[in-house]
């Protein structure tokens, strides 16, 4: 298969994806309402806990800046704070002492 | 009040979405330079990033790619690692009222972290949603052209940490929606087990098995109350973004 039939079928089955949820109608059954209220709690939490630690052995410090930025984002509610104090916090830590 | 125009919920959706482009920007950079090591040019490369639009898909095909794969078994893969779109499509499409002609360019540019901007956020127009995901779009495509042509000469961005940004913006935007004991144990349930099932599946699918199991969770867990039809109340609580 030639590079550019891979990449229209990279395209079909995202697209596809991405389409088949949006032209389902609302009118569902309940069970599959309260389904869909915690999709995005854990799908968000699913895209956290992995992602933490990275590849460079700094899990600890990593996590103690997430906690610091989750404290944030409950106070501000303003995600470029969570982000900014995260990242602050986690290159301060970072610094050898 | 009058009602806003659509330039301004484009431009607010655009903005919306800027915080998480420094996280953006070095996943394009290092994806650009990944592509352009395992021999694909710049068109292709950039193709990729336009037409496929989805990081770790692009990722993973690059590498396939490098390894000598054969194109079912990419296309196969980019399916396991973007089919979690879907849940995205249904949740959004309850919330956003979609013409027949919008919902196909809304799907396209579909993106996890669209997504997330855009369900946290309290507006729900076309415009708003285009704007969030466009900005996105404009930004992973810039990151992948200066990837691709700067190349070898830039220091690795994954030195500095910066791809500390991508879980931080989605813990920041996961907190505010955590308002039951019932969400927090769905939450801190979906983390374990994400976190579990990472080291033994590829890319994509740990959110995927994560999203479909830790909403089932929710949904038996509050099988005796009547369903949040609203997927995210109008308040101020859930206004992150």
């Amino acid at each position: 298969m030639s590079f550019w039939l891979t990449v229209a079928g990279m395209v079909a089955v995202t697209f596809g994806s991405r389409y088949a949820g949006l032209v389902r109608r609302s009118d569902l059954p309940d069970f599959w309402a309260r389904f869909l209220h915690f999709v995005p709690i854990a799908v968000f939490a699913s895209l956290v806990t992995p992602y933490l630690g990275g590849g460079l052995g700094e899990g600890e410090i990593r996590t103690v800046a997430a906690a610091v930025a989750a404290f944030a984002a409950w106070r501000t509610r303003q995600l470029w704070v969570a982000i900014a104090v995260g990242m602050a916090v986690f290159w301060l830590l970072r610094i050898p002492f | 009040m009058a009602p806003p125009t659509s330039n301004g919920a484009f431009r607010r959706g655009f903005w919306a979405l800027a915080p998480l482009w420094l996280g953006v920007v070095p996943f394009g950079l290092a994806y650009a330079i990944t592509a352009r090591s395992a021999g694909l040019s710049l068109l292709e490369t950039q193709a990729l990033s336009a037409l496929v639009f989805a990081g770790s898909a692009q990722f993973s095909a690059v590498g396939l790619f490098a390894a000598g794969a054969g194109g079912a078994e990419i296309v196969l893969t980019t399916l396991l690692l973007n089919i979690r779109h879907a849940l995205y499509g249904v949740s959004l499409g309850r919330r956003f009222r979609l013409t027949r002609r919008e919902r196909p360019v809304a799907a396209f540019f579909l993106t996890d972290e669209a997504f997330g901007v855009a369900a946290a956020a309290r507006e729900s127009s076309f415009p708003f949603l285009l704007g969030v995901e466009l900005s996105l779009f404009m930004m992973w495509n810039l990151a992948t052209l200066a990837g691709f042509l700067l190349g070898a000469a830039i220091p690795d961005p994954t030195q500095l940490g910066v791809d500390l940004i991508f879980p931080l913006a989605f813990l920041a935007l996961l907190v505010p929606l955590i308002r039951t004991r019932t969400e927090l144990a769905v939450a801190v349930a979906s983390g374990a087990l994400a976190f579990g099932l990472d080291r033994a599946l590829p890319g994509g699918l740990p959110i995927l098995v994560t999203g479909v199991g830790g909403s089932l969770l929710g949904a038996y867990l509050t099988r005796d109350t009547p369903p949040d039809r609203t997927i995210h109340p109008d308040d101020a609580a859930r206004e992150v973004a």
